[in-house]
């Protein structure tokens, strides 16, 4: 074992947290605005509906599962929300909602446990089905919002922005439901090794079951803040941020084979997009260049994901006649 | 391995009545999806007649190719238990910079004999260069597929929009020349041009996957890439193979896009995503890997082109042609999974 390797291993370990001191240096230095605090309160804000969409992704991701269907899933709860729910109070609006989106979720759990059929394809197909559901009872128009709605966004307790208590109540019930409970654990083992967990007893259809409702639950509920910030839902409302919240999850460490990652990381990571993308916007970058940049950072944040466990490997192989790796 | 060769025989022993054996293996066999096919082909004969005429008929055909050309090299990707996302990317990449080198307004070459020849080879090399890329990814820096070509089709879908904004004003590049955009419409023969193209990929693409090397390579590693590499298989060249015969596929794709569109659009690819991906599997080819067909992909894909065809003939609205189209893949895989099972009991 070589110092050098172990060095280099710390800061690979550390890589996601140190690009993100990178970027905030860059932009810092091309902007005094970037770094005030006023901004970073709206990278935040701008955060909150990717973030809590790429929580409940977490959830999924965790058990080695994927979920496509989010961005159609909030299209759908923000198309019914417009068209049925607007005139009940917010409360109860967003109940209902999380209610609906709950019943998707379940919807994709089963055929996913129940009928076995590949996670990816389930949502895959699911994602065209309740997008033309939506569409059909949208007529494929944009549908406002009305004030009530809106005017959320600009509500908050202490000062706080409802989007940013959002984020964090999301956040905190989920660390506590994956950290502090049982269930958080089986998750963990379920995607670790799913035979494995089901031969220790563990329920582990039950669980990846319950892993997509919780998934549909946040994007019900990331849909419901996207609304109160945009005001309006079309037919291109929510296309292909599964995308984003599955960047967002990985870039915070979440492994798409699961059993590793949590959602603070994932939290950091929906924060780090924003954070360049906000950065871009203050420095008046080319608009156009914006997916070429974010699509760096991902691609860098995993190489060297791939390359912290190769090292691992190497720093943890004991075979006597190692395999030649590739 | 034989147990999961879907045209093996059932055996003589576990004898159902003759009708629903017969019901049996035709869901097990690898015709399943082309019966299907004909099936709905039937079936819709009455709603929409003209599905018969030979007008149509040549319709689906010519809808089909570009589509089956990604599409297969999708399936290259997918037997590694890979995936490829960035397919669209590269459409949409290699439509703008195809379209920058031979445009008679302001492409590099505009106007020389060269033009078009050149723009070709450089649609091709850029396939191949982010299809390698992509291997190189997956195998030099250990990244999942997944996330890998996540990320390359952001940065190249993002870079033919701003790519675009050098040539033009507008949103695509236009003024390509005449030579190039006839090329959809024409034939040769009495068969469309595109098709040869596409007849040709299908048939080298099955030769490489079903008889070559490369294509045992290939079946080896998605089975298990331990015991592939263990075999002596070159593992990780195969894997950045079956990425770059994604990517030339991808642009070849692009070339028909692009000459029956007439103009090279940054977003020529955007929207196909799904398609691709969903013809693959409903075709039967598996996403874990181990398990594909290039004659498989071909009926996928058939089958999704005479869907969305009968679709809008019947005058279907776009949210039903979703519904419709999310139903039939959804129930392509649970049949899929179904047959696997019985596969696997028997």
């Amino acid at each position: 074992m070589k110092s050098g390797n172990r060095l280099a291993l710390l800061g690979l370990q550390n890589a996601p947290l140190i690009l993100f001191v990178v970027v905030l240096l860059t932009f810092g230095l091309m902007s005094d605005r970037f770094l005030a605090i006023a901004n970073f309160r709206n990278i935040v804000i701008q955060a909150a509906p990717i973030g809590i969409l790429a929580i409940g992704m977490t959830f999924v991701l965790l058990t080695a599962q994927i979920d496509l269907s989010i961005g159609a899933t909030m299209y759908l709860t923000a198309s019914v929300l417009a068209l049925a729910f607007t005139g009940l109070p917010w409360p109860v609006a967003l109940l209902l909602v999380t209610v609906l989106a709950a019943v998707v979720g379940a919807i994709n759990g089963l055929i996913v446990t129940v009928l076995g059929v590949a996670s990816f394809i389930t949502t895959l197909s699911t994602l065209f089905v309740l997008r033309g559901v939506a569409m059909w009872m949208s007529e494929t128009r944009t549908l406002p919002f009305p004030d009530r709605i809106t005017d959320l966004n600009r509500a908050g307790v202490l000062g706080i922005p409802s989007a940013i208590l959002a984020f964090a109540a999301i956040f905190a019930l989920a660390w506590v439901v994956l950290h502090q409970t049982a269930f958080g654990r089986q998750i963990y083992a379920v995607g670790e090794d799913a035979e494995a967990a089901r031969k220790a007893g563990i329920p582990a259809k039950r669980i990846t079951f319950a892993c997509f409702v919780i998934c549909a639950l946040c994007a019900g509920v990331g849909g419901f803040v996207t609304v109160t910030q945009i005001g309006a839902v079309g037919p291109k409302y929510g296309d292909q941020v599964e995308f984003a919240a599955v960047a967002a999850a990985v870039l915070g460490g979440v492994s798409l084979f699961g059993g590793r990652g949590s959602v603070a990381g994932t939290v950091f990571g929906a924060i780090l997009i924003k954070t360049v993308q906000n950065g871009l916007n203050i420095v008046n970058a080319d608009p156009y260049i914006y997916p070429l940049v974010t699509g760096s950072i991902i691609f860098l944040a995993v190489a060297v994901d791939g390359l912290r466990t190769r090292i691992l490997d190497t720093l943890n192989r004991r075979t006597i006649r190692p395999l030649q790796a590739n | 391995m034989t147990a999961l060769n879907p045209s093996a025989p059932a055996k003589p022993g576990a004898a159902p009545p003759s009708a629903i054996r017969n019901l049996v293996r035709l869901v097990l066999s690898e015709y399943f999806v082309l019966v299907l096919c004909a099936v709905y082909a039937l079936a819709m004969g009455p709603f929409v007649p003209e599905l018969w005429s030979w007008e149509v008929a040549s319709n689906i055909l010519s809808d089909m190719m570009p589509l089956l050309i990604v599409a297969i090299g999708q399936t290259f990707v997918l037997v590694i238990a890979g995936i490829d996302l960035s397919v669209t990317a590269i459409i949409s990449m290699a439509a703008v910079v195809g379209a920058s080198v031979m445009s008679e307004t302001n492409g590099y070459l505009s106007g020389g004999p060269l033009a078009v020849p050149a723009a070709l080879a450089a649609m091709v090399a850029l396939g191949l260069a982010i299809g390698t890329l992509n291997g190189l990814a997956v195998t030099r820096l250990n990244m999942p597929p997944f996330i890998v070509t996540l990320a390359t089709r952001m940065f190249f879908a993002g870079s033919a929009v701003w790519f675009t904004t050098f040539h033009t004003s507008s949103s695509s590049i236009a003024g390509l020349p005449d030579s190039f955009t006839a090329f959809a419409d024409a034939s040769l023969l009495g068969i469309p041009q595109p098709m040869i193209l596409a007849v040709v990929v299908t048939v080298v693409a099955h030769l490489i996957l079903a008889r070559s090397r490369l294509g045992r390579w290939i079946v080896a590693v998605g089975s298990n890439s331990k015991a592939a590499t263990i075999s002596g298989v070159p593992v990780a060249r195969t894997i950045v193979a079956t990425f770059a015969i994604s990517g030339v596929c991808a642009a070849l794709a692009a070339v028909i896009y692009e000459s029956r569109m007439q103009t090279g659009s940054p977003i020529t690819g955007e929207n196909i995503l799904l398609d691709i991906i969903g013809a693959v599997v409903i075709g039967g080819t598996s996403l874990f890997g181990g398990k594909g067909k290039v004659l498989w992909t071909v009926f996928g894909v058939l089958f999704l082109v005479i869907l969305d065809t009968s679709m809008k003939l019947l005058g279907t609205s776009l949210f039903a042609i979703y519904i419709i189209k999310g139903g039939v893949i959804l129930m392509a895989a649970v049949i899929d999974t179904l047959r696997h099972r019985i596969l696997v009991t028997r």
